[in-house]
């Protein structure tokens, strides 16, 4: 069975998922990416091997997500593709005559806007990280309930209270105001919704024309407390997909199907067995100039694999083929 | 007396050939790095925006190196950037450096108050080596320039990576080396010639993009975390109307007799933006409207906080000339892995869109 793999390591969460040949999604996996995009990526290959058919052939791999070219340099990627273009392919895939993918994740928040098939602009936030995944975790950790029960209880606000959405910082002392004013949970947790959907809308959708259809994916996809907010406040339906929270994996593993397709070329594929390797990461600040560029460095057994995180180039070309 | 003055890509070999001829002692601070980052930003109001921070940065390491006089642009009329050089000079006297600042009020005293400045910089030199000195500088700032130009066409389709900057740094160093007016015309010939015969991928049409915005983002590689060269390492050629030399050009000696390359982008914005917004808003307007069949795409660079770019970005969405723009907001707070990531993802957009629109056969992969 030929299969594609399409590796998403997030800030917050790493996704792989694997195609077959009509772009089937036949496994998938989400784990937290708890600081550690190595392990985690390797972890996940153990995962997703035992999910696939014994006669399971890897005949492409793609990454993509914020750590895209530590793993593209780990499992042997033949393709390492930004997460706004890999989310804008795997949603077309679904539905064709989207015009709208707001994609809200851990630690960061996304609006693609799409027209006729092709997109046209996105943006992504820059300054703030108010309104992604983490703080929604902080605030239902600090309510000592899971992120599943303020999803669910977000929808039983019938008199949502006005939080301050422009910042987190805020946001949090304007929860803790309006709880100790006597309000009710419910109408507090989906007044924050409305207030984060509020904020995303003002930064990350500024000057977009948001037309539907809509569709809303990434981690946050999950929290129907939030799917409801965008839906009052654009005042039309919001699609939410089944697989969302892997879609930049599913469009990483489309994109490189079909280049592989084009290609003559096998795939660079290390084999599962780069979960047993164990890869070392290090530090150093260059010296070239007064910039003093903190790079990091990838290697097995001393040998360098890749370096990163300079401000100009000396230290891109890979020490060894 | 012992100047200093603060970067602009590489407008400091243009001085630093003045102050040559003039046999002027001259201090220039190290290029722009994370230090100057660091020290600008530690004695600078929050709120303004990085250009100050950095010039800042620049003065404080011409101050350390001994620097007494400085030289900064300022004048009415611009932005911000008019009363920069009052609190710059607060700031560097706040931090003990007893030092004078020199301000170029170039939008208000033309050539006469230019050359007037510099005169009052020169110990004792007459008119003619000043005129000839100034020359010197700006033939070298020119040299500069048009090789930089080419060397925006070359990075997009040379077969190894890095070839064209390689050639770049050692035009530079030629350039600043040289002494007189064949030796700069020879070297000029020289690396032109050589960018030439890089090789390169004569089989794809590079995408096009135009570099719009903020006159000193645009000009000062460091401040936009080198997009220029990011969009050429993925296959993209720039274009960007803004060098020093040109602007020199125009706002010196042709704005006075009338010659004004900016007529036409004004005019080309007047249906969506009427006036002069300050800095180069208008300018940003006019370019998208007046480039929008010719280029496949633009970047469009402001400071964080620059209120003339910030109307210009809200006004742009609207025009009915259609080309996709990126807009970076260029702070201290940017980060590379975040430009990079938008780059690439604008770059596929242009990419598809042209593919789309000539069904050419390069695709996204």
């Amino acid at each position: 069975m030929e299969a594609y793999l399409g590796i998403d390591v997030g800030s917050v969460t790493t996704k792989l998922v694997m195609l077959d040949k009509n772009d089937e999604l036949v496994a998938h996996i989400y784990l937290p990416t708890q600081g550690k995009p190595i392990d985690m990526v390797q972890e996940g290959l153990i995962q997703i091997e035992q999910q696939l058919p014994e006669e399971a052939n890897i005949c492409g791999v793609a990454t993509t997500g914020s750590a895209r070219y530590l793993a593209g340099v780990i499992v042997g990627a033949d393709l390492v593709k930004n997460e706004i273009t890999s989310h804008a392919v795997a949603t077309l895939q679904y539905v064709p005559q989207v015009q709208t993918i707001i994609e809200i994740g851990g630690q960061d928040s996304k609006i693609i806007i799409v027209r006729d098939g092709v997109v046209t602009d996105f943006g992504m936030n820059s300054v703030c990280a108010a309104g992604t995944g983490s703080f929604l975790d902080h605030q239902a950790l600090r309510l000592n309930m899971s992120i599943e029960e303020f999803a669910r209880r977000a929808l039983d606000s019938n008199t949502p209270v006005r939080i301050a959405g422009r910042c987190t910082v805020f946001a949090e002392s304007d929860m803790v105001h309006k709880q100790q004013m006597g309000h009710r949970i419910e109408d507090i947790l989906y007044g924050l919704c409305q207030a984060l959907v509020r904020n995303y809308l003002n930064n990350v959708g500024l000057g977009k024309e948001i037309k539907p259809p809509i569709v809303f994916q990434g981690g946050v996809a999950f929290n129907q407390g939030i799917a409801r907010a965008l839906r009052e406040e654009l005042g039309t339906e919001i699609i939410v997909l089944p697989h969302h929270e892997v879609m930049g994996a599913i469009g990483a593993a489309l994109l490189v199907h079909a280049g592989m397709t084009r290609s003559d070329n096998g795939s660079q594929f290390k084999g599962f067995s780069v979960s047993e390797i164990k890869y070392h990461t290090s530090s150093f600040e260059c010296k070239s100039c007064p910039n003093c560029c903190e790079i990091a460095q990838l290697s097995i057994n001393g040998r360098v694999l890749a370096r990163w995180g300079g401000r100009c180039d000396i230290w891109d070309e890979s020490p060894v083929s | 007396m012992r100047v200093g003055m603060p970067h602009l890509g590489n407008l400091y070999i243009c001085i630093k050939a003045m102050a040559n001829r003039l046999n002027g002692d001259l201090i220039v601070p190290s290029l722009s790095n994370q230090r100057t980052l660091s020290l600008g930003v530690k004695y600078s109001p929050e709120g303004l925006c990085l250009p100050f921070k950095l010039m800042l940065g620049n003065l404080i390491e011409a101050a350390e190196l001994g620097a007494d006089t400085m030289i900064m642009v300022g004048g009415f009329g611009i932005c911000r950037l008019g009363y920069y050089t009052k609190i710059q000079k607060q700031i560097l006297h706040d931090l003990g450096y007893d030092v004078e600042l020199v301000q170029f009020g170039i939008s208000e005293n033309k050539l006469l108050g230019f050359l007037q400045s510099m005169k009052r910089l020169t110990s004792g030199e007459g008119w003619p080596s000043i005129i000839s000195a100034f020359r010197f500088g700006l033939a070298k700032l020119g040299a500069v320039d048009k090789i930089e130009r080419v060397v925006q066409k070359v990075r997009a389709v040379e077969q190894v990576k890095g070839a064209a900057n390689r050639l770049f740094t050692q035009a530079i160093q030629a350039i600043d080396q040289a002494d007189d007016y064949g030796t700069l015309k020879r070297a000029q010939r020289d690396y032109i010639a050589q960018l030439n015969q890089v090789p390169k991928d004569t089989q794809v049409q590079p995408l096009v993009v135009g570099m719009t915005g903020e006159f000193y983002v645009l000009l000062e590689p460091f401040s936009n975390l080198d997009v220029e060269n990011e969009l050429g390492k993925l296959g993209v050629e720039v274009r960007r109307r803004t060098f020093v030399s040109e602007w020199v050009k125009y706002s010196l000696f042709l704005n006075p007799l009338g010659i004004d390359e900016t007529k036409k982008i004004h005019k080309a914005a007047l249906p969506y933006l009427k006036r002069d917004v300050g800095g180069d808003g208008w300018e940003t307007v006019g370019e998208k409207v007046l480039h929008a069949k010719e280029y496949d795409g633009i970047v469009h660079l402001a400071p964080f906080t620059c209120t003339p770019e910030i109307v210009a970005q809200n006004i742009m969405p609207s025009t009915k000339e259609n080309i996709p723009v990126l807009t970076i907001l260029c702070d201290e707070q940017l980060a590379k892995a975040g430009v990079l990531t938008r780059l690439e993802a604008f770059v596929d957009l242009l990419e598809r869109k042209r593919w789309v629109n000539n069904k050419q056969q390069r695709v996204v992969v």
